[in-house]
C-alpha cells in the first residue's frame, strides 16, 4: 500500500471551496466574453473605418472641394461612366498648379510625374477586396450620393476610411436603398440635406426610378 | 461551520463520524439500518456503483432527468430558430428554388443541438447537483477513507444530521460493522 | 504473467455459462493496482518511447504538410476536374468511421446490458476522441485556407453571412461538432472515479493536485453515484441515436448528390455499419499489443476480443449484404448511368481498389466463423489491420470511381494522389497514435470502476444469486423502503 510509505497526507487546501463559485463565474463570464466577441468583433466596426495612410502629396479635399468649390468629376472622371472613378493623372493637376504655387516644395512629386511620365504613387484609401466588383457608374448613375459611401470629403485635410466597406454594409444599403438615395443633380453635392423626409424621398424616388437593387452573389462577386 | 447539537462534545468541531466495511453485503445490510434508524444527513461511499445501495439508503430519485428533458426542449428550439431565422428571415437567401423554411431540411441540425444541450446538461446537472467540484472535504483528512476509491466500502453520518447524539450514534455504526467508528474533524 | 494460457481462456459458446470478464486472481485491489500501476511508473517503458518517437516524427510529417497546404494552395493535392474530392474527404470519412466503435461500446452495449464493455470502453471511447480529431483537421483543411473554417460556423460577421442550413455538407458540421462535444463528456465523466483513484494512490504532491483538480474532488458517495449512474445513463440513451445519426449525416454528404454510385437510400445503414465495422477492426488492432505490453491479460481478457471479432462478423457482412445490394439495384432500376458506375467500379481503371475493398472487408471477417481462427491473437490482429485497409478502400471506391466517371464522357480522368496527399493521410496516423501514447501513459485506460462492478466480488456472496448482482430487497432483516 503505497500510503504506507509516507505519514504526510495529501489534501487541497479550504480556499479550493472558492473554486465551485469560480467555475460558475467563469462559465458565465465565458457566454459574456463569447457575446461580447461576437458582438464587436465581427461587427462592422470591426473593419477598416478610420484607415488614413499618408499619401506623398499632402493634397487637401477640404481645400480643393470645400474652400475652392471643385466638382468631384473635374478629377475623377470615370465616376459616371466607367466601375471605376480614375486618380486623375499629373497632367491633371498641373492645369492648375503650373501658375498656381508653381514653386511648392509639396509639389515637387506631382512636377516630378508631370516631367517623367510615371505616376505619383498615391496610397489608395478606398480598396475592396479583388473579388469585390464593384461599379460606380451603376451607382451614381441611380442617384446615390458620394457622401453615404465616402463621408465629407470635402471636409478632410487627408481622406480617411469613413465607412466599413463590408459586405454586410453594402447589403444594408441592397436592402434598403431608400436611406441612401437623392435626385441626381445633388450626388456630388457632399453637404446636400434633403427638404423632407429622407425616407420618403428615397421612396419616392426608388419608385421612379424602378431601383431594385440585387442580392445575388454574383452581383458583386463576377 | 458549528453545530447547535445539545450533545456536542466540545472539542474540535466534529464533521461526523466514519466507519469502513469490506464486503457489500455488510454495506447493504448496515446502510439499511441507518436508514431505519431514521438519518437523513450521512452516505456510503463505494468504489464503484452498488445497485442495491439507493434502495437500501432510501435515495430519493434524482431530478436530473427533467432537467436533461427541458435541456432537450431547450436544444431543439434553438436549432429551429437558428435555422428559421438566418437562413429565412435574417438572409433570405433562394437556392435552387427551394423554400426559404422546410422542417425536413432543418431536421438534422435541429436533432444534433437537441443531443448537444441535453448532454451537456446531463454533465453540468450531474455535477452540479452533486455540488462539484469540490476539492476539499472533511473525509479526505482520514487516511483509511483513501481506500475508498480502491476496495473498500464506507458509511459516515454528519453530525449536522438532526439525530445525531454522540453515544448513540457510534453505538448503531459499531453494531453494524465490526471495524473501528473514526471521528471526522471539520476543516480548520 | 507466468500464469497458463488455458487460465487466460474465458472463451466458450455455452450460452448457459457465464464467462468471467476478469481473470486469474484478481480483487478490486489487485484491479486498481494493475490499471493505476500504468499511469504511476515513474517513466513509461522503452517500447512506448520507440511508438512516441516514430508517431510524433510523423504528426511533425503531417503538420509540415498542412504548412505547406496552406502556404502554397490546393494544388499540392492530386485534385483535378472531374475528381475534385480526393484524399481530404476519403480521409475525413475513413476517420469518422473509426471514432464510432467508442460511442457504440459506451452507449449501445450500456443499453443492451453487454457487462463485457466495461473492460474496453475507456479505451475505445478515448480512440474515438482522437480519430474524431483526425477526422475534423481534413474539413478545415480541404479548401487550403484555413482562416475561413470559421464560415462552417453560423457566427455574425462583417459579411451579414450564414450557413446555408439546407447543404448535407453542414449537416456534417454539426453532426461531428456534436459528436465530439458528446464523446469527450461522456469519456470525461465515466473518468472521474478512476481519476480519483489515481488522486488517492499519488504519492507525489504534483499527482495528487493533477489528477485531483481533475477528479472534481469525487468522494465515491452514493448520493453522488446516483445522480452520476442517471447522467451515464441519460448520456449513454442520447449518444446512441446521435452515433447513428452522424454517419448517417456523413452518408447524406452523398446521398443527396445526385452522382451515380452515391445518390442511393441505402446509404446511412450502410455507412453506420461500415463505420462500426472500422471502429470495431480499429479497437482490436490497438488493444491486442496495449494488453500485451502493459500486462492487462487478465482485465481485457480473450473474451473480449472474441466479442470484437463476432460484431467484426457481423457487420463485415452487413458491408457485404451492402456492396451486392448496390448491384442488385443498379441491375433491378434499369438506371444506365447507375448501372455503367458499378460494373465501372467492379471493372473499370479502380477495380484494384474495389477487389481490394471486397477482399478486406467481406472475404477477410469470414474467417471468424472458426473459433481456432479469432481466438488467435495474432490471426486477429492481422485481420483488423486488413480490414481498416479495406474500410479506406470503401470510401476511396466510393468517392474516386464515381468522380471520375461523370456524366461529361470528355471530362473522365484518373484520379492520381500526389506524394502531400499521401504523406497528409499517414501524417493523420502519427497525430492519432501520439495522442493515443499519451492517453495510455497519462490517464486509466479501463474503467476501474465499471469493472469492478461486474466482478463476482461486487455481488451479494449469496447462493441462489449467481453473481447478476442486483440486490432486490431480499437480504435479511432490510425491509426494502
Amino acid at each position: 500500500m503505497n500510503e504506507d510509505k509516507s505519514n504526510d497526507i495529501f489534501i487541497f487546501p479550504k480556499w479550493t471551496g472558492v473554486l465551485r463559485p469560480a467555475v460558475a463565474v467563469g462559465a458565465l463570464g465565458g457566454v459574456l466574453y463569447a457575446a461580447v466577441v461576437v458582438a464587436f468583433g465581427f461587427s462592422p466596426q470591426a473593419t477598416d473605418v478610420g484607415y488614413e495612410p499618408v499619401q506623398p502629396v499632402p493634397y487637401s479635399h477640404a481645400l480643393h472641394v470645400g474652400q475652392l468649390g471643385m466638382d468631384c468629376r473635374y478629377c475623377h472622371t470615370g465616376v459616371e461612366v466607367a466601375a471605376n472613378a480614375l486618380i486623375p493623372p499629373s497632367q491633371t493637376c498641373m492645369n492648375c498648379h503650373k501658375t498656381v504655387r508653381a514653386n511648392s516644395e509639396k509639389l515637387i512629386p506631382v512636377f516630378e510625374s508631370y516631367s517623367t511620365g510615371m505616376p505619383v504613387e498615391w496610397v489608395r484609401v478606398h480598396d475592396l477586396p479583388d473579388y469585390v466588383f464593384f461599379n460606380h457608374s451603376a451607382h451614381v448613375r441611380r442617384g446615390v450620393g458620394c457622401v453615404s459611401c465616402h463621408g465629407r470629403i470635402d471636409t478632410m485635410e487627408i481622406v480617411s476610411q469613413q465607412k466599413p466597406l463590408s459586405m454586410g454594409w453594402c447589403l444594408d444599403c441592397h436592402r434598403n436603398p431608400e436611406e441612401h438615395l437623392r435626385p441626381a443633380d445633388y450626388v456630388f453635392q457632399l453637404d446636400w440635406v434633403p427638404e423632407e423626409d429622407q425616407l420618403v424621398l428615397g421612396a419616392r424616388l426608388r419608385e421612379i426610378n424602378d431601383i431594385n437593387p440585387p442580392q445575388d452573389c454574383n452581383t458583386c462577386h463576377r | 461551520m458549528s453545530t447547535g447539537n445539545t450533545t456536542r462534545s466540545d472539542r474540535a468541531a466534529l464533521y461526523g463520524y466514519l466507519v469502513a466495511f469490506d464486503k457489500v453485503d455488510e454495506l447493504l445490510v448496515a446502510a439499511a439500518a441507518v436508514r431505519d434508524a431514521g438519518y437523513t444527513r450521512w452516505d456510503a461511499h463505494t468504489p464503484f456503483v452498488i445497485h442495491g445501495l439507493d434502495v437500501a439508503m432510501g435515495v430519493k430519485k434524482t431530478v436530473l432527468p427533467y432537467i436533461v428533458f427541458l435541456a432537450g426542449l431547450t436544444g431543439a428550439a434553438a436549432g429551429i430558430l437558428l435555422q428559421w431565422w438566418t437562413n429565412a428571415v435574417d438572409y433570405p437567401f433562394l437556392i435552387s428554388g427551394k423554400p426559404l423554411f422546410s422542417l425536413p431540411a432543418n431536421i438534422p441540425v435541429a436533432f444534433e443541438t437537441t443531443i448537444l444541450f441535453a448532454a451537456i446538461s446531463a454533465l453540468v446537472g450531474m455535477l452540479a447537483l452533486n455540488g462539484l467540484p469540490q476539492l476539499s472535504h472533511p473525509l479526505f483528512s482520514n487516511r483509511s477513507f483513501k481506500r475508498v476509491t480502491d476496495d473498500r466500502f464506507f458509511i459516515s453520518i454528519e453530525a449536522q444530521d438532526p439525530l445525531f447524539e454522540v453515544a448513540k450514534t457510534r453505538e448503531l455504526l459499531e453494531s453494524v460493522s465490526d471495524q473501528p467508528v473514526e471521528e471526522i474533524e471539520e476543516l480548520s | 504473467m507466468s500464469t497458463p494460457v488455458s487460465y487466460l481462456d474465458n472463451t466458450g459458446d455455452d450460452p448457459a455459462v457465464r464467462a468471467r470478464l476478469v481473470v486469474g486472481d484478481n480483487d478490486f485491489h489487485s484491479v486498481t493496482n494493475t490499471v493505476c500501476g500504468i499511469v504511476e511508473q515513474p517513466r513509461p517503458p522503452k517500447f512506448w518511447w520507440v511508438a512516441f518517437a516514430a508517431s510524433s516524427s510523423l504528426t511533425l510529417v503531417l503538420f509540415a504538410c498542412i504548412g505547406y497546404l496552406v502556404t502554397t494552395g490546393i494544388g499540392v493535392w492530386g485534385l483535378q476536374v472531374p475528381v475534385g474530392w480526393g484524399y481530404a474527404i476519403v480521409n475525413f470519412v475513413f476517420w469518422v468511421g473509426i471514432g464510432h466503435a467508442g460511442t457504440l461500446i459506451s452507449a449501445i452495449l450500456f443499453l443492451l446490458r453487454q457487462r463485457w464493455r466495461t473492460s474496453i470502453n475507456r479505451f475505445a471511447e478515448a480512440m474515438t476522441i482522437f480519430a474524431v480529431v483526425c477526422a475534423g483537421i481534413f474539413p478545415g483543411i480541404h479548401v487550403g485556407r484555413i482562416w475561413f473554417a470559421y464560415w462552417l460556423f453560423p457566427i455574425p460577421n462583417q459579411m451579414s453571412m450564414w450557413p446555408n442550413f439546407r447543404s448535407p455538407l453542414l449537416w456534417d458540421v454539426f453532426a461531428v461538432g456534436t459528436y465530439a462535444t458528446v464523446s469527450l463528456l461522456f469519456w470525461y465523466m465515466g473518468m472521474i472515479p478512476d481519476l480519483a483513484s489515481i488522486r488517492d494512490r499519488a504519492t507525489t504532491k504534483l499527482r495528487f493536485y493533477i489528477y485531483g483538480v481533475l477528479s472534481l474532488g469525487w468522494r465515491s458517495s452514493n448520493r453522488h453515484w446516483h445522480r452520476f449512474e442517471f447522467a451515464y445513463l441519460l448520456l449513454a440513451s442520447l449518444a446512441t441515436p446521435l452515433v447513428l445519426s452522424v454517419h448517417s449525416v456523413v452518408s447524406f454528404d452523398f446521398a443527396v448528390s445526385i452522382m451515380p454510385g452515391w445518390h442511393t437510400t441505402i446509404f446511412p445503414p450502410y455507412f453506420v455499419a461500415g463505420a462500426i465495422f472500422s471502429g470495431f477492426a480499429m479497437v482490436v488492432t490497438l488493444i491486442i499489443p496495449t494488453r500485451k505490453f502493459f500486462g492487462l491479460e487478465e482485465i481485457i481478457t480473450a473474451r473480449h476480443l472474441e466479442n470484437m471479432a463476432k460484431i467484426m462478423l457481423a457487420t463485415g457482412m452487413m458491408v457485404g449484404l451492402a456492396y451486392s445490394t448496390e448491384f442488385f439495384v443498379a441491375w433491378y432500376s434499369g438506371n444506365t448511368y447507375e448501372a455503367f458506375t458499378f460494373l465501372n467500379r467492379a471493372f473499370g481503371p479502380y477495380a484494384w481498389a474495389y477487389w481490394t475493398m471486397v477482399t478486406c472487408n467481406v472475404l477477410v471477417p469470414q474467417i471468424f466463423w472458426f473459433r481456432k481462427l479469432r481466438n488467435k491473437t495474432i490471426i486477429l490482429w492481422v485481420a483488423s489491420i486488413l480490414i481498416n485497409v479495406g474500410m479506406w478502400f470503401e470510401r476511396f471506391v466510393i468517392v474516386v470511381s464515381s468522380l471520375s466517371r461523370d456524366y461529361l464522357p470528355t471530362s473522365w480522368g484518373y484520379y492520381r494522389p500526389t506524394a502531400i496527399d499521401v504523406l497528409t493521410f499517414v501524417g493523420s496516423f502519427g497525430l492519432f497514435f501520439t495522442l493515443f501514447l499519451l492517453f495510455v501513459r497519462f490517464l486509466p485506460m479501463v474503467g476501474m470502476a465499471e469493472v469492478k462492478g461486474v466482478m463476482p466480488q461486487a455481488h451479494l456472496d449469496r447462493p441462489g444469486h449467481r453473481g447478476h448482482g442486483d440486490y432486490h430487497g431480499d437480504i435479511a432483516g432490510v425491509e426494502v423502503v
